[in-house]
């Protein structure tokens, strides 16, 4: 098993450009190939975890050549949680699209799980290599797919797919245009290299260059708070089906990829590290107050989610922007948490627009008679957003307040709890219109019996899996914590 | 302000490309970091190591072959999506419409072009672009040329057959639904050379672990041949698939429908 990252990669890529030729054999073979495929990865990245606890970080170089001259894969703790949440998400969201492709024919079917395919592939890729040059790649698939899949929700799809192309474009150049910065000054594309280099020379001026691009190309690509624009509405009309992985996956791995750089590459050796934290603060805090402020104005539960999402990534980049160990694992901890969070909300909305075909708040008065498990999701992933305890939302707001505690950063917590009451404002909104808000007459788009009618087994799963998912990193998060922490010592402040 | 922000940034951006940068090397410069850290062991290497004359050849599909077989699935996503999404067959009146070029017709009413006679010129061309694609495809890693460009000439004759004589039935019809499928099926090609190399014990694209009975260096002329064959099928599917994404949308005159 000495090739266990290259399968995690290679087994959606098969699948994903077989898809096409295995939907003309019949309609869904393509797409049942893909859910094998993805769900052989999840398994095989459990496996890898496993490993990576027990032996320590793997390093596979593709080509069998020496470090800096092939491409390498390195695998820690920190990224082998990561691709466990983003093939997991891929698995789920890939069984729920199963009901949302019945009226295409084979090429639209077998295209589309191609894209979902190659997405997962993509954001899985992007967590696991060593060269940025490898990493720029994936990120052009993960984006290329993302288009895609944004553009195939109809024609405002297509509108917010063009934006998010524009602006995701620059973003690729930007990378390109750090990348080339770092290359100029150590000649080397692999990053313990670059990393080892960096150290050896005096190229604080060009470091600080290339670090303003590399911000500015994940904030993009993870819509912080000042680059967010293209994210709203790609989130509100992307297709159905891959919305969950699209929102709750996609921001989370150029993040990953930021605190590489940060942490990993640069290092706290680096001259300018305290001021480029303090930009990375200063923007998170805007965008934690701004995305809660938006949501609350918002009527379609798309919206409200999407821009919550803007307030939630700045959780994440505050915990890069503290720095110390608790308050990084924190910051991971929240990536996994909200994945689960924002992808399970999108699973709940997608199932009520599978039976009722709306996303308007105010239709869903008193849902839960009709959707228990649906509306059990809506509750416990808004309570898991504004920070309840058993919930992971609760605890990863306490390690990311615990770092800033001690580092001094008061500030940080204050907002941290301005952010989590002003979510608690649309949160509370979302759980009064489920439970407490009068019945309206919604016209079912399926045929349906009295009493509790939730939607089909293939919806339901993912739901259950992601109530599951929340409850389980809540309890276990000191286990979780530990595992992340075991990579973490080593470069944080 | 919505308009005079993105203004102010504009011109920000416009003034921060004159600064000087400083620390960046001079261009050419032997004993920068880029022409000493990692270039010298490639120069050195590539031709012992890889058996491949092109030394860019060597990096692209050996050295970081890893790499150029996600390039490829980049080519391929770009047709699927162009089906994908661009191919929905809009209503006739929706379509683009060209303005007709046709100057006079004929008694029948046919139009009548004064040109060369196409039905005899292009069956002629034709085979010698594709004998010159096949030349490229196999020279790739002695001299110039690869797998990219042997794959665009391919296309490129099927393009000339379409677009210039429309209503002869060609030997190979390639609609949407077969090209995208033969282009998933050219990367594959390319993934599978990869397996291949685990299944013979090495890594994956170590293409001295082929399992064919060959010496190692011919290993390596071998699999960046079936590579470069994979990506040739790829390009090729996919110029055909973005051909036929935009023939849809595309108003004829001869249109039925």
């Amino acid at each position: 098993m000495k090739n266990l990252p290259a399968y995690i990669v290679l087994l959606p890529l098969c699948s994903a450009l077989l898809s096409l030729a295995l939907s003309k054999i019949h309609k869904h073979l393509g797409r049942d190939v893909v859910f094998g495929a993805l769900v052989g990865s999840l398994v095989l990245s459990v496996v890898q975890l496993v490993r990576v606890i027990q032996n320590g970080p793997i390093h596979y170089i593709f080509g069998g050549y020496k470090i800096p001259y092939g491409i390498e894969f390195s695998v820690d703790t920190i990224n082998a949680v990561i691709v466990i949440m983003v093939c997991m998400l891929g698995v789920l969201s890939c069984m729920f699209a199963f009901n949302f492709d019945k009226n295409g024919d084979a090429l639209q079917v077998g295209g589309a799980y191609t894209m979902h395919a190659l997405l997962v592939l993509g954001m899985v890729g992007m967590t696991m290599t060593g060269d940025v040059f490898n990493l720029y790649v994936f990120l052009e698939i993960t984006s290329l797919t993302a288009y895609c899949l944004i553009a195939m929700g109809g024609s405002r799809g297509i509108v917010s797919a063009f934006r998010y192309l524009l602006v995701g474009t620059v973003a690729a150049t930007f990378y390109l245009l750090g990348v080339g910065i770092l290359y100029s000054v150590t000649g080397t594309l692999n990053m313990s290299d670059m990393a080892a280099c960096l150290k050896q020379g005096n190229n604080d001026s060009a470091m600080l260059m290339a670090m303003m691009f590399l911000i500015s190309a994940f904030g993009i690509k993870m819509a912080l708070f000042p680059f967010h624009g293209w994210q709203p509405s790609a989130y509100t009309h992307a297709h159905t089906g891959a919305r969950p992985l699209i929102a709750g996956a996609m921001g989370k791995i150029p993040a990953y990829a930021m605190f590489r750089y940060l942490y990993c590459i640069y290092g706290k050796d680096f001259k300018y590290f305290r001021y480029v934290l303090l930009i990375i603060g200063v923007i998170s805090v805007c965008g934690m107050i701004y995305g809660s402020v938006r949501a609350m104005a918002q009527k379609d539960i798309r919206k409200v989610l999407a821009y919550s999402s803007v307030a939630q990534i700045g959780y994440i980049s505050l915990g890069f922007a503290i720095g110390s160990p608790l308050a990084l694992a924190g910051a991971f901890l929240h990536m996994l948490g909200h994945a689960f969070m924002k992808g399970g909300l999108f699973f709940a909305a997608g199932a009520i627009s599978w039976k009722y075909g709306t996303f308007d708040l105010n239709d869903f008065g008193r849902i839960y008679k009709r959707m228990p498990f649906t509306a059990g999701l809506l509750t416990v992933g808004a309570l898991s957003m504004i920070g309840i305890p058993p919930t992971v939302g609760f605890f990863s707001k306490w390690y990311l307040a615990c770092g800033a505690a001690q580092t001094h950063e008061y500030v940080y917590i204050f907002v941290l709890v301005l952010s989590s009451l002003l979510n608690a404002v649309y949160f509370f909104k979302v759980i009064e219109k489920v439970f407490v808000q009068a019945d309206k007459n919604r016209k079912p788009l399926h045929p349906e019996g009295k009493g509790v009618t939730e939607a089909p087994i293939t919806i339901m799963i993912p739901v259950v899996t992601c109530i599951l998912m929340i409850l389980l990193l809540g309890v276990f998060n000191v286990k979780v914590i530990d595992i992340l922490l075991i990579s973490l010592k080593g470069v944080a402040l | 302000m919505r308009k005079v922000l993105p203004l102010i940034l504009i011109v920000i951006c416009l003034g921060a490309s004159f600064v000087t940068l400083d620390f960046l090397p001079e261009i050419g410069d032997p004993s920068s970091k880029p022409n000493t850290h990692t270039t010298d062991y490639y120069i050195e290497h590539a031709t012992t190591e890889t058996n491949a004359a092109n030394m860019v050849t060597a990096v692209i599909v050996d050295y970081r072959a890893f790499d150029t077989m996600y390039e490829t699935t980049v080519m391929f996503i770009a047709g699927v999506a162009v089906v994908l999404i661009l191919a929905s067959h809009p209503e006739r009146k929706n379509r683009i419409r060209f303005r007709k070029v046709r100057k006079k017709e004929s008694r029948d009413g046919k139009p009548v072009y004064r040109t060369i006679n196409k039905e005899v010129v292009i069956p002629l061309i034709e085979p010698m672009i594709m004998l010159y694609a096949i030349y490229v495809l196999f020279h790739g890693e002695i001299s110039l040329g690869g797998g990219f460009q042997a794959g665009a000439l391919l296309g490129m004759t099927y393009i000339l057959d379409v677009m210039v004589i429309p209503e002869r039935d060609s030997l190979i019809r390639l609609p949407k639904d077969k090209s995208t499928a033969l282009g998933g099926i050219g990367t594959f090609i390319y993934v599978l050379t990869g397996i291949l190399c685990m299944a013979g014990g090495g890594v994956f694209l170590e293409y001295e672990k082929l399992p064919i009975p060959m010496h190692a260096l011919e290993k390596h002329s071998t699999g960046m041949l079936l590579v470069e064959v994979g990506v040739a099928i790829c390009v090729m599917a996919t110029i055909i698939t973005i051909l036929n994404g935009i023939m849809e949308r595309v108003h004829f005159d001869d249109d039925t429908d």
